[in-house]
């Protein structure tokens, strides 16, 4: 058993799920794009709790959108987006908050990173919200992803993939129900993205949450339950 | 790990230039506020009459003299007076009709009597306690208002018979009568002073009494009102010295000097209070704005921490107590720097002949928590619509 393994071991808890339906729903920048049948994007959509969804589609088609509009950052849509049976524009920022620390965990595309903050204190500050694991157990996974020895090394001085390997460290320090990864791999080799994919799979596994990983057509070679076009 | 990413990296020099100027805004307010009371406050007390009030009375001209021209009011006249807007009230100040003398009765001072001039004027002018200032027949005496140079030539009398002079204090223990006739009867009634006058040349009584000496020993001649009290508002002096001069009156000329000063004095400090007011005001905005521009600094990790899910009522908490700690170390120092401004100002007046109370007044303290409190309230406001802005 990996470090990882032993440490999520530690960490079994059992969550209600959430489903989520895309009914519909029609960015309004895109709504001039012809999409096909199979489409997110004006059809109706069901994302099964914990199902594992690949999102595959070229540029510009809207997979940051996606992850915009299913975290609540983006309401420039038609149509409705509802976790278990309610339409997410109507939460209020508290409930924003709560999913955002307990039920979605996001990967974003541009990483949102504090480039002034070291990897600890980067690490630290998402931690300290829930609180799910120690300081040793942060630097456990760092070393599984072989960054441990940038721990205190400022964010912004590190390459685009250690960079991408904290964000996605920092995104599994929270209990979820999904986890949306926005192009996760895009700078890292194979080798380091199967060590992440790895990690992320285990955490999922033992969350018992699902995962949408939008990809630009590569689905680097993971197993997915759905795959999903735009 | 919050405060770090947000206060961290912060344009210092645009920080230390708005709390130097919240700091002087601050200053400038307790200062003048607390001297603008106590300023205002001082020779309060000295006299019986409150602020801008006058005796005034008809110019003796020579047409007058020739009873070509009258010198007594009339009722309209007086009317006319009181409609003025800068003009609080007036009334007219009775004489008496009878004669009278004054004489003391005391074995602690020597004999000493003369005939005086009596006048009473309506009590809401007086600064006077309410239950000293009646009288009833069969009272133990009247209380009355003495002209303070009434006290100054009795204490040269004194002076000239070889006795110790008297003080302020020691002259209200010191018993006097009355002395009231006419060609048909006369009556002595005991009498005490219960307070001192500038302002007014004549013994001053209450108004029972002389409607009692007026009644019983009046000398059948018609009672002609011939000076008017006059109470103008605070800051209108200059107004109410017009009206004087055009109507052909006049009054005291230490009492016109006293009010016009006053009124300068006032109009000058309202300026001043302005002024403060307007500091404090821009120096808390420039704190706000300053506050402001730290969160547009700081959108990106603002951003960055509700995506991470961090609650933003948090975050507003952050900037909120951040800035209120500045204002609040602005405050007290602003307070502190008062007290030495204060220690030196107080010697300054005070070598100036001016001992004006040293005391602290609760005015600063309220407007500086007047002003926290504003400040405070505003921070807040903005750190939530800066944050929500983000969300």
């Amino acid at each position: 058993m990996s470090n990882f393994g032993m440490i999520l071991e530690n960490h079994k808890t059992k969550y209600t799920k959430m489903d989520i339906i895309l009914n519909n729903v029609m960015p309004i920048p895109l709504a001039s794009i012809q999409h096909g049948d199979d489409s997110i994007w004006g059809n109706f959509i069901e994302l099964k709790a914990s199902k594992h969804i690949l999102l595959n589609a070229s540029s510009g088609k809207g997979k940051s959108t996606f992850t915009m509009a299913v975290i609540g950052l983006r309401k420039d849509y038609d149509g409705i987006i509802s976790f278990d049976g309610k339409n997410i524009k109507n939460y209020s920022s508290m409930d924003w908050t709560r999913i955002r620390q307990n039920k979605i965990s996001v990967i974003y595309q541009d990483l949102q990173l504090f480039p002034n903050l070291s990897v600890a204190e980067n690490l630290i500050l998402k931690n300290s919200l829930t609180d799910v694991f120690s300081e040793n157990e942060m630097l456990q996974m760092l070393e599984e992803l072989e960054i441990d020895n940038k721990w205190q090394q400022k964010c912004g001085l590190l390459s685009m993939g250690q960079q991408q390997r904290v964000a996605i460290v920092r995104a599994m320090l929270q209990p979820f129900e999904w986890l949306i990864m926005d192009e996760p791999f895009s700078h890292l080799d194979i080798e380091n993205a199967k060590k992440s994919m790895d990690m992320i799979d285990a955490r999922c596994k033992d969350l018992n949450a699902g995962f949408v990983l939008t990809t630009l057509g590569d689905s680097h070679g993971y197993k997915y339950d759905q795959e999903l076009k735009l | 790990m919050l405060n770090k990413l947000l206060f961290k990296n912060q344009d210092k020099k645009q920080l230390i230039i708005a709390i130097i100027g919240a700091f002087m805004g601050i200053t400038f307010l307790i200062t003048s506020i607390h001297y603008i009371i106590k300023v205002n406050d001082f020779g309060k007390g000295v006299d019986v009459f409150g602020p801008n009030t006058i005796i005034v009375q008809k110019k003796v001209t020579n047409a007058s003299s020739l009873n070509l021209t009258k010198t007594d009011f009339s009722n309209k006249e007086l009317q006319k007076i009181k409609n003025e807007s800068f003009i609080v009230d007036v009334q007219p100040v009775i004489s008496n009709n009878f004669d009278v003398s004054f004489e003391t009765s005391d074995s602690l001072v020597p004999y000493f009597r003369t005939d005086v001039f009596i006048q009473t004027v309506d009590q809401k002018f007086l600064g006077v306690q309410t239950d000293q200032w009646h009288w009833k027949e069969g009272d133990d005496f009247v209380p009355m208002i003495m002209p303070r140079e009434f006290l100054v030539m009795l204490n040269t009398f004194m002076c000239a018979s070889g006795i110790p002079q008297i003080s302020d204090e020691l002259a209200k223990e010191v018993k006097f009568k009355f002395k009231i006739w006419n060609g048909k009867g006369m009556e002595r009634v005991n009498a005490r002073i219960v307070g001192f006058t500038n302002e007014v040349s004549s013994l001053l009584v209450p108004a029972s009494f002389m409607k009692f000496g007026n009644d019983k020993y009046s000398d059948g001649t018609e009672q002609k009102i011939t000076q008017i009290i006059i109470a103008g508002k605070e800051s209108e002096f200059g107004l109410v010295e017009d009206l004087l001069n055009k109507k052909g009156l006049e009054t005291k000329n230490a009492q016109m000097i006293v009010g016009r000063l006053k009124s300068v004095v006032g109009t000058l400090f309202i300026v001043v209070l302005g002024i403060s007011i307007i500091a404090v005001l821009a120096s808390g905005l420039v704190l706000i704005q300053y506050m402001q521009l730290l969160m547009s600094r700081n959108s990106y990790e603002v951003r960055t921490l509700l995506r991470l899910g961090y609650n933003p009522t948090d975050i507003i908490k952050s900037f909120f107590y951040y800035f209120i700690k500045i204002f609040g170390i602005v405050a007290s120092l602003g307070l502190l720097v008062f007290f030495v401004f204060k220690y030196f100002l107080d010697e300054m007046f005070a070598s100036g002949g001016l001992y004006i109370d040293t005391e602290m007044t609760y005015f600063s303290i309220i407007s500086l928590l007047i002003s926290y409190t504003i400040f405070a309230l505003a921070s807040f406001n903005t750190a939530k619509r800066g944050i929500f802005k983000q969300f």
